[in-house]
């Protein structure tokens, strides 16, 4: 017994190593710019970019859209297929499944070749076409999440039940679906939100192969061009990361139902 | 000398003492039940044995040979757990044959075995079966027929038969004690649950609060309840408050109503209240009744339980229940109705603490 | 078409309206897509059936750039499942206080979402050519990490860098089967004669064999698909796969667009061969720990 735990401890501590040592180096690098002492200088040059600031904004914007509609998608789909359809459980899942299944890359190479500007449905012909692209490829990205984490939370209530009660008390659609399912599968919502933001925040292939701004290609860019911003941006996307985190432990916490990882 | 002898065990958890002084011997091939409520320590005494637990102080000899130093795995103890705990990653044949192997056993001889122990079991024809394929009560069986295959010195039943159906309950303890008897193991059986302790059992040991409150026959514990927690712990049993009369000649009353034990009542006084206990199905409210006692009362409740009519009635201020064997066109008491329940004056237990 | 007949037709068309939203994206923006590349992997740029660009794979270039995808995949994969075990052990079976597990819970949780190009660059802070952990060898130790032929733009410095992901992932996905384990089967063998060592052998490692392997191929599939982290540690001088693929992409480098289409089948064949049998593996885990 004692052997056991001298190993777990060793254990423990190489894997804690392993995972705070990067994080202590990288903060460590992004106080170096300036030469014989520490400082904060290159996170101030990165939020003095013009860049960082409209990236940013633009990938927390597509996020937000990618959340919203994701949400629209994802929760009647999941109510329908549980009141519904319950014979097509398994090919649903399926589907939700296929992002992790297939690449990302090859994913929009597809996207690439089947939208492009000559095709019967041109989104890559303009710019708004594009976003609208980027958005759904991220709903794509984020829907092995989004879907999990809202069927987990649908099935602690019992749909069938609360549908009969809304409809007995003369309910339209939307009110069942807006009043009754939504507020009950909140907790299930609001974590896929977080994973699909911090999925959103740091995609890298998908913007950068549509050519949109996004912050992925910008900190692939300044990692090329710079020495001491990049650190500074691994940290700030850490600190996103954590929060992100942070905020969907406090979800499933206040709910009991945790979401797992498909 | 006793095949298991268990002197003077405690058990601690922290400053928690949750086994006192527990003496038992148990006799090679007996069956013993330790019965009580969950808590009362009948778990940690049986997890001493297997050597899940180690002892706060006392010893417990298997065959004369103190068990102190000796892993679980080197006590040759053979155990059923309530959960099953059959190996989900190996077939029936393959669960039973883990003890055989693991003592290093030829394969012709774990085979043939294996084969005698599920014949025991009447589940020869699921051999290849994985644990998740079968009903508990077959899971269960095999791991009897696991636990009994090394040939072990003693047999260990934690609960056994809780996690089961009603009917599977007592068809799978008839079978055990069958088994049990037929290779004259011997066995200690944990339970809460007293019908399944008084049916199969050699000995009972009631335990309560960490300690062997009795310890005897099914018969002795069912009918001479040794204390008021033995008396309410097993079978259904009226506790009457009476009142002292004559100390002397036994007299005391209940409910005004005078009668005299045949028990000596011991040193009381006029006046004094004593606890009487004093089973259903002891007395009777029918004409031809025997019985040299009688109360009368008035119904105050008359429930079909099927086999029986449990009728309560009162007398004075304590209810006493009785019950009587169902029969069709019996009639049975209705409520306000005044019986008269005729009963023997030895029925009558004293219960003293 | 009698009355009911109708009433039931309208009910089923209803149900089936209800996913159809649904239905459309997968087609538009799943299959649709994914079926392009594969059958115009089979096609030549004038349309006809092939199996040119298959063959056109196995040429030492593409080849090369798949077998140091799978190596770096399965060096990552292998080397995050043995960790993330040991670590999920620790927290689940070492008997360590439970504010640890708590804590390498959530930083899983955190680290495993933590890919792309920010893990690059910290990386590269670390282990990098000026990064702190090789400074602090040199000055410290006196050890020129960089002579003893270790690089971070290489198959170990990229498997390193993998494994920062990899193996909260393994914790997160196998803690769960730890926990599985239970207790009464440890002392049933126990009580059977066995040790420690033949418990694990025989009983705790068949059991949980089926969620290590699937976790084990999970994370294959995970790093065989990840380009960010290689393409900004090494920009496009590291050829695995999705690097190759990217730029295809971008620029045609294979000068072929029906061969790119082959690249990118043989990816989804990998990976989608690999997800496969962890999904399979697992249903077979979670039907033992019923």
């Amino acid at each position: 017994m004692k052997t056991q735990k001298i190993g777990a401890w060793i254990a423990v501590l190489f894997g804690a190593s392993y995972f705070i040592i990067p994080l202590i180096a990288t903060f460590e690098f992004s106080l170096r710019m300036r030469r014989g002492e520490y400082s904060f200088d290159a996170y101030r040059s990165v939020f003095a970019d013009v860049q960082f600031r409209e990236s940013f904004s633009y990938s927390i914007v597509m996020a937000i859209l990618t959340i919203v509609f994701g949400v629209l998608l994802v929760v009647p789909t999941a109510y329908w297929v549980r009141l519904r359809l319950p014979q097509m459980r398994p090919f649903v899942e399926f589907i939700t499944l296929m992002p992790l299944v297939i690449p990302a890359i090859v994913i929009v190479f597809g996207y690439l070749r089947l939208y492009n500007s000559s095709s019967f449905i041109p989104f890559t012909g303009s710019a708004r076409g594009t976003d609208l692209l980027l958005m759904f490829s991220f709903m794509t990205l984020s829907l092995p999440y989004m879907y999990r984490s809202v069927d987990t939370a649908m099935r602690t209530i019992d749909v069938a039940t609360l549908t009969e009660a809304a409809q007995s008390l003369g309910a339209s659609w939307p009110t069942i679906m807006f009043k009754c399912i939504f507020p009950n599968v909140m907790s299930g919502v609001l974590s896929g939100a977080f994973i699909t933001f911090a999925i959103v925040i740091g995609e890298f292939t998908m913007p950068s192969l549509l050519n949109r701004p996004a912050f992925g290609p910008y900190l692939q860019l300044i990692g090329a061009n710079r020495a001491y911003e990049p650190p500074a941006l691994a940290i700030i996307a850490f600190a996103i990361t954590w929060a992100s985190m942070a905020l969907l432990q406090l979800v499933s916490r206040f709910s009991k139902s945790a979401p797992s990882k498909p | 000398m006793s095949f298991l002898e268990l002197s003077g065990i405690q058990k601690s958890f922290g400053p928690v003492q949750v086994v006192h002084d527990f003496d038992m011997t148990i006799e090679k091939g007996e069956f013993v039940s330790f019965l009580g409520p969950s808590g009362c320590g009948k778990t940690t005494v049986l997890r001493m044995i297997a050597g899940f637990e180690t002892p706060s102080g006392g010893t417990i000899r298997i065959n004369g040979k103190n068990q102190e130093s000796l892993k679980p795995n080197q006590r040759n103890i053979g155990m059923v757990f309530q959960a099953y705990a059959l190996f989900p990653n190996m077939t029936v044949h393959d669960n039973v044959a883990f003890g055989l192997k693991i003592a290093g056993m030829n394969k012709a001889a774990v085979d043939a075995r294996v084969k005698e122990m599920l014949g025991l079991i009447h589940l020869g024809h699921l051999a290849d079966r994985f644990p998740y394929q079968m009903s508990g009560g077959q899971q269960q069986r095999v791991a009897l027929a696991r636990a009994l295959a090394p040939k072990p010195q003693v047999l260990l039943l934690d609960e056994p038969l809780s996690a089961l159906d009603a009917k599977i309950r007592v068809s799978l303890r008839e079978e055990i004690r069958m088994i049990q008897q037929q290779l004259g193991i011997t066995t200690v059986f944990v339970t809460h649950d007293q019908e399944e302790a008084l049916s199969i059992s050699d000995r009972i040991v009631v335990m309560n609060s960490g300690r062997a409150d009795q310890i005897g026959t099914p018969f002795d514990i069912y009918n001479k309840p040794a204390t008021r927690f033995v008396a309410s712990f097993v079978g259904t049993l009226n506790l009457i408050e009476a009142t002292v009369v004559d100390p002397a000649s036994n007299r005391i009353s209940i409910g005004d109503q005078a009668i005299t034990l045949r028990e000596p009542l011991g040193p009381v006084k006029a006046g004094d209240t004593v606890s009487l206990a004093l089973r259903p199905e002891a007395g009777s409210i029918a004409e031809s009744a025997k019985g040299d006692t009688a109360l009368t009362g008035q119904v105050v409740s008359s429930n079909f339980l099927g086999s029986v009519i449990r009728t309560r009635m009162k007398v004075g201020d304590p209810v006493i229940s009785f019950d009587m064997f169902n029969a069709p066109g019996l009639s049975p008491p209705a409520v306000g109705d005044v019986v008269t329940l005729r009963f023997t004056a030895s029925d009558l237990l004293i219960i003293r603490e | 078409m009698s009355a009911k007949q109708a009433i039931d037709f309208r009910k089923t068309a209803i149900d089936w309206l209800g996913i159809l939203p649904f239905l459309l994206f997968a087609v538009m923006f799943l299959i649709a897509p994914t079926l392009y590349l594969v059958t115009g992997a089979f096609l030549n740029p004038a349309g006809e059936f092939t199996f040119d660009n298959i063959s056109g794979l196995f040429t030492d270039k593409i080849l090369a750039s798949y077998w140091i995808s799978i190596r770096v995949s399965l060096a990552s994969s292998l080397g995050g499942a043995f960790i993330g075990f040991f670590l999920a052990w620790a927290v689940v079976l070492g008997g360590l206080p439970s504010w640890i597990r708590s804590s390498l819970l959530t930083f899983s949780g955190v680290a495993s979402n933590f890919a792309g190009v920010p893990l690059a660059f910290a990386f590269l802070a670390t282990l990098g050519r000026t990064g702190l952990v090789t400074l602090l060898l040199r000055d410290w130790f006196g050890i020129n990490l960089y002579a003893t032929g270790f690089n971070l733009l290489s198959f170990i410095g990229l498997t390193i860098t993998y494994m920062y992901f990899q193996i909260p992932l393994m914790v997160l996905i196998i803690t769960p089967a730890l926990d599985g384990l239970k207790k009464e089967w440890r002392e049933a063998a126990e009580i059977l004669g066995a040790t420690n060592t033949q418990y694990w052998m025989k009983v705790a490692l068949p059991i949980l064999f089926p969620s290590i392997l699937g976790t084990t191929l999970l994370l294959f599939a995970n790093a065989f698909g990840a380009i960010a982290t290689a393409y900004s540690l090494t920009g496009s001088t590291f050829n695995i796969v999705p690097i190759q693929l990217y730029a295809q992409i971008r620029g045609d480098v294979l000068h072929n667009p029906n061969l790119g289409y082959a690249l990118a089948l043989g990816m989804i064949v990998i990976t989608g061969i690999s997800n496969l049998i962890y999904i399979w593996l697992r249903m077979r885990a979670e039907r033992w720990q019923k």
